[in-house]
């Protein structure tokens, strides 16, 4: 009978055994932006101590997982590292978990309940648990006759929330009937999730036909596009930004009936660069994409990178002419907390 | 029965069922995923279904993923998924599974 054991990776010759398992299998990414974020790894042994299954845990996403069918029914071990990984979630009360696999796996994880997102020629993303995909978009608010109407979206980090972005904002709520704007979720900015979701909503309290929801884990989260929080290579990008504008077409654009979405042009971030030109090839021509030129300030593009730099740099007083009114004062109340962050270590560079 | 938080019981293994209920304000709502749907799948929510409801649970959200599990290890998995939903696993009521 094979046994599910922990496998401490931090064990040099545990890791060796691992590694030399999944190559055997045809896993073979162990960069460390992918492998330094794993919170727990199981083993599946079997009765002569030999690894034949494995499988990992990343906050709430599974990764790593591998198993050899030699000698068992096939699918069982599969099931039981995956109850297993499952049971280590239920334990700390994660109750919604992801996967994102290889795309040859999806069908494997719908057997066990999984539901797939989205999937790419070489991946696919699932989900199993609960709240699920529906519950968010439930959750989410509706207008009055809202399938007549224009609807728009945009997807923001808003780290901090600047002129730019409500400029954007407010040319869709100009040239729609509703705006929904989603706040990325995943909380790895220097400014909080509920700091940023806080700054978006007082910057556009004025715009009464925009709606600011939180993108939860569906929209630019740590699950649907890591590499959005990480420096990554561009392939790995690629098949990340395909699915998450997948998520965003077939699943939350029809839900809330949005038919055009609303870009920034961003001259400074390879990352949203790749994002945006995904969006676009993917999105048209169901969403109607609409790639709006940065906006300057006497000459200056605006952007929240500018204005976390000028927060390290203690020039508080060049940041006003760069956001709202209301970021400001956020700014200006919290900002030995926010520089204290940045001292810790709070990278400023990403997006 | 008041639901507080999210209850999970079972396994994904063969010949069991996993249960993971959680509130819900619209009866006793069930999403079942098994193989054999076709031929046991109303078998299969009347167990969860009365199962609540003599736990005196009339609104919940369920998630049962089956494996092929006979009717009392529904029942079973069912009752422990909703101790643990409701708070309620240190008083025990196996009378409800009969």
């Amino acid at each position: 009978m094979d046994q599910v054991i922990d496998l401490y990776l931090n064990d040099k010759a545990v890791k060796a055994k691992w590694e030399k398992f999944l190559l055997k299998l045809g896993l073979h990414n162990f960069s460390s932006r992918e492998v330094a974020n794993i919170d727990h790894t199981l083993g599946l042994v079997d009765d002569d101590g030999t690894l034949v299954g494995t499988g990992s845990i990343a906050g709430n996403v599974l990764k790593y997982i591998a198993v050899c069918n030699q000698n068992a029914t096939p699918g069982s071990r599969f099931n039981q590292i995956v109850t297993a990984l499952q049971q280590y979630q239920f334990n700390q009360k994660i109750f919604h978990n992801f996967v994102f696999t290889k795309a040859k796996y999806s069908a494997s994880f719908q057997h066990l309940g999984f539901s797939e997102l989205a999937h790419t020629d070489e991946a696919a993303f699932l989900e199993s648990g609960t709240p699920d995909v529906q519950d968010f978009l439930k959750a989410i608010p509706r207008v009055t006759g809202q399938e007549q109407k224009k609807v728009a979206a945009i997807v923001m980090n808003a780290n901090p929330f600047t002129l730019g972005h409500r400029k954007l904002v407010q040319l869709a709520s100009q040239e729609n009937d509703l705006v929904y704007v989603f706040v990325v979720a995943t909380d790895a900015s220097l400014f909080r999730t509920s700091e940023r979701m806080q700054l978006v909503k007082a910057g556009t309290a004025d715009l009464t036909n925009v709606i600011v929801v939180s993108g939860g884990d569906y929209l630019v989260s740590q699950a649907t596009f890591p590499a959005y929080f990480l420096k990554t290579p561009d392939d790995l990008i690629i098949t990340q930004t395909t699915i998450d504008a997948r998520v965003f077409k077939n699943i939350i654009a029809p839900a809330l009936m949005i038919t055009r979405r609303y870009l920034g042009t961003e001259p400074f971030s390879h990352t949203t660069n790749f994002y945006n030109q995904s969006l676009t090839n993917e999105l048209t021509p169901k969403v109607k994409v609409k790639v709006v030129q940065r906006f300057s300030n006497r000459d200056q593009i605006i952007t929240a990178t500018h204005v976390r730099q000028l927060i390290k740099d203690n020039q508080l007083d060049q940041i006003a002419p760069l956001v709202p009114q209301t970021t400001m004062a956020f700014i200006n109340s919290q900002q030995h907390i926010l520089q204290t962050r940045i001292k810790k270590g709070m990278n400023i560079n990403g997006n | 029965m008041e639901i507080k938080t999210i209850g999970v019981a079972g396994t994904l293994e063969s010949s069991d069922i996993q249960i993971m209920i959680s509130q819900g304000s619209n009866g006793i709502q069930i999403d079942l995923d098994s193989e054999v749907i076709k031929a046991y799948g109303d078998q299969i929510k009347k167990v969860i279904t009365d199962t609540l409801n003599r736990y005196g649970i009339d609104n919940a959200k369920v998630k049962a993923t089956d494996k092929g599990a006979l009717d009392c290890v529904i029942a079973a998995r069912t009752l422990a998924a909703a101790q643990r939903a409701t708070e309620t696993t240190d008083k025990p009521e196996l009378e409800v599974l009969q």
